[in-house]
């Protein structure tokens, strides 16, 4: 008898520590859960701001599956988007338009309008970073106009526009810029901050107005967690140079001596050092790229077989990424005055009692500062064409 | 002898290693960085040396009084009433951490994952598997441990699928303002490495004890480097911002990505955590509990167990009601009162135990 009751008991107590495992009151289906794909933050004409949300529908994935698939342009997301004071406000409020629970587990992008943007990002920020589930990991974008048009659009070749801006991102173009670092950005020394700036590309004659795509257009420069200005694709090349960011490049340039023609190389390996430095009282950023990559079009009569004319070729090149540098120097120095290549760490890193004593002037130093550069090209292999194509032999400029 | 169970070297430096690392990684990054900027993996390499320091009083009291924890022979090295009543002292103490990590567990839980579900269920159910363990004595507390440590290090691998985010740049400038920044910030760690005296509660039940010596040494060692390249991770990953996130072990983890679509595996690490912090929580447990039967002259430790189990719960709640106050009371108070405890007066008693065997009484 006394043993029955013994297993009886042991059974009773197994099931009692089997309800420990379920979880009841997190338990969170997925059909519950609406699945933020991408978010976009604009300016509300009052105070506020209005929040869209991407929301991705798994059944119209589901129907689609079954027949032809690769078409894309079908509509698998839906966009909702509330006004309110701020991101929390305008979720509570979406919420109201949505039948599932918000989860932003699987946001991979956050757009930022512009307008929006000018007025400072600090307050929204904190949000993103204080909920557990915005990943740091998602990119981040200024839209040039409103950032909700960029999430109503149905790019052909992707699922949906959310998707589209995470690769494009991840092409690194332009800037890649997730949510860590531009959080890191706004509180850095530096206090600055740099974005990817999205524009859209509109739809050819006769499609619908949802058929444009987005894509990079520059780069949305902060100055505290204000956006005070962006510049172009170009400039941002310059920017990329500077803050050892670049990886692919096509340089196109028309050498000096050539009578016409461009070429263009393609530089795939870099070796980029920034150095800062102070002589004598001077604050100068030494910044030395060795970079190296094929010939890719060759427009010119030159043979690029032949070492002189190679040599330059490889600089007109240098030329090129200089005065690219120059460029975005010119505007980012010089002009919006917003340390957005990150020379305050550099000094502060390498010298941090002089950082010390003019860190509350940084302002005032920060244009002052000569960038000098030193740039070596390399091109290493011709191609699959040594001589110039299809001009005749005795054009050839060999010489 | 209350314990009959036998654990070796090996069983006892794993069940020590998580009992230091799993609470010390969710908070010791972002609080050293507070004050040590960006030299606050010196920190945790300064803050090893009360580990050491502790494992060593332990060690040589062990050598006076084998086979015998704190609680007895701090009876005989000191006046009987007298140890008596540091007897209780280090009960009161265990008792009170054992809750205060208890609630550390639960409040990240609930913070991170389990926001809707009622605190004491994510309390009270680590703790009765813990009593289960306890209950069992020395011998189930070191086999879980050593199997769950295994499992518990192994995301320590994970974050080398971060080394392509990471910013070397970070770590300078290496002390801008002196060793006083790292000094400071060494002052919380170091309370978690003085947890090693707890070593004392296991010596007695050692197998064979200069391997009880050399695995409290790796022990220690591995906690060192764990907690020195984690923060040394954090720093390279999220530069200053460390010190105002919550748990940076938890956005690290999170920031992981392998290709496009090995990414958000964030939970099952913390699964694994969980684990160490199983140990962490049956090893502190198990301490109170054979104290107590001990200190009360018991045969036996399973009449006190499920009674300090429900004490511990009771502790959870009282001392610290919300996530300031654990950290007030990490950064505040443990960071003396548990080197005080574990270091500080075990050396006091090591040195009275000292002098008084080299002048053995006349009588």
């Amino acid at each position: 008898m006394k043993h029955k009751a013994l297993i009886v008991g042991r059974i009773a107590a197994l099931l009692g520590i089997l309800q420990m495992l379920c979880g009841c009151w997190d338990r969170t289906e997925i059909n519950d859960m609406a699945l933020v794909t991408a978010a976009a933050i604009d300016k509300d004409e009052r105070d506020g701001i209005e929040l869209s949300l991407q929301v991705f529908m798994p059944r119209a994935l589901g129907s689609n599956s079954g027949g032809s698939q690769g078409g894309g342009g079908q509509k698998l997301t839906l966009v909702r988007s509330s006004r309110g004071q701020n991101i929390a406000d305008a979720v509570s409020k979406i919420q109201t338009k949505l039948p599932r629970k918000v989860f932003w587990g699987h946001c991979k992008v956050f757009v930022l309008g512009e307008e929006f943007a000018r007025k400072g990002v600090r307050e929204e920020m904190d949000f993103l970073a204080r909920h557990p589930q915005p990943r740091e990991r998602a990119y981040m974008f200024v839209s040039k106009g409103k950032a909700i048009e960029t999430l109503n659009l149905l790019p052909p070749l992707e699922r949906y526009s959310a998707d589209m801006m995470r690769k494009l991102s991840e092409l690194k173009i332009g800037l890649k810029v997730t949510m860590k670092d531009f959080i890191i950005m706004l509180g850095g020394d530096s206090k600055a901050a740099a974005l990817p700036m999205l524009d859209i590309l509109p739809p050819e004659e006769g499609e619908q107005p949802s058929q444009g795509v987005p894509y990079i257009a520059g780069t949305a420069v902060f100055k505290e967690d204000k956006l005070i200005g962006d510049i172009t694709l170009q400039t941002t090349r310059g920017v990329l140079w500077l803050t050892k960011k670049m990886e692919k490049a096509t340089i196109t340039v028309r050498p000096k001596d050539a009578k016409s023609g461009f070429i263009t190389i393609n530089p795939n390996h870099h070796v980029i050092h920034q150095t800062p430095r102070i002589v004598n009282g001077k604050w100068q950023v030494l910044l030395s790229i060795q970079t190296s990559g094929d010939l890719v079009q060759n427009g010119t009569n030159w043979d690029p077989m032949n070492l002189d004319l190679l040599h330059a070729m490889e600089a007109a090149v240098q030329d090129s990424i200089k005065d690219k540098i120059e460029l975005a120097l010119d505007e980012v120095q010089k002009t919006m005055k917003a340390d957005i290549l990150g020379f305050a760490e550099d000094f502060h890193r390498s010298y941090p009692r002089q950082w010390g004593r003019v860190k509350n002037r940084w302002d005032e130093v920060y244009p002052t500062i000569q960038v000098k550069t030193d740039i070596h090209v390399n091109i290493r292999r011709p191609g699959l064409s040594t001589v110039p194509v299809a001009i005749p032999e005795d054009e050839v400029k060999k010489k | 002898m209350i314990e009959k169970g036998k654990i070796s070297g090996m069983q006892m430096g794993f069940m020590m290693y998580p009992t230091v690392v799993s609470t010390a990684i969710l908070m010791v990054p972002s609080v050293t960085e507070k004050y040590a900027h960006n030299d606050l993996w010196i920190s945790t390499l300064l803050a090893s040396l009360v580990g050491f320091i502790s494992m060593y009083i332990a060690y040589q009291l062990h050598r006076l009084y084998p086979n015998q924890t704190v609680i007895q022979y701090s009876v005989h090295i000191i006046p009987r009433l007298a140890g008596k009543v540091l007897g209780l002292l280090f009960l009161f103490f265990y008792l009170h951490s054992t809750g205060a990590v208890v609630r550390e567990y639960a409040d990240f839980i609930s913070d991170a994952f389990l926001p809707q579900t009622p605190m004491i269920f994510i309390a009270s159910s680590l703790l009765l598997l813990s009593a289960f363990s306890v209950r069992y004595g020395v011998e189930s507390v070191a086999r879980s441990a050593f199997i769950f440590t295994i499992i518990f290090a192994f995301p320590v691998i994970f974050l080398l699928l971060l080394i392509p985010d990471l910013t070397p740049g970070n770590i300078l400038p290496v002390m801008e303002h002196g060793i006083l920044p790292s000094l400071r910030g060494a002052i919380v760690p170091q309370s978690w490495f003085s947890e090693f005296f707890m070593i004392s509660f296991f010596l007695p039940f050692l197998s064979d004890i200069r391997k009880g010596r050399k695995w409290g040494l790796i022990s220690v060692f591995a906690a060192m480097i764990s907690l020195t390249t984690i923060n040394l991770t954090i720093l390279l990953l999220f530069g200053d911002r460390v010190s105002g996130m919550s748990y940076p072990v938890l956005n690290a983890f999170r920031y992981i990505r392998m290709g496009v679509f090995f990414e958000n595996f964030e939970a099952i690490i913390m699964a694994i955590w969980i684990l160490g912090n199983f140990v962490k929580v049956s090893v502190f447990y198990y301490s109170a509990s054979l104290g107590l039967a001990q200190w009360l002259n018991l045969k036996d430790i399973k009449p006190v167990v499920l009674p300090l189990g429900i004490l511990i719960i009771i502790f959870a709640y009282w001392s610290l009601p919300s996530f300031q106050d654990v950290t007030y009371y990490l950064t505040g108070t443990f960071a003396y009162y548990g080197p005080l405890m574990q270091t500080i007066i075990p050396a006091c008693l090591l040195s009275i135990a000292f002098v008084r065997r080299k002048r053995p009484s006349s009588s």
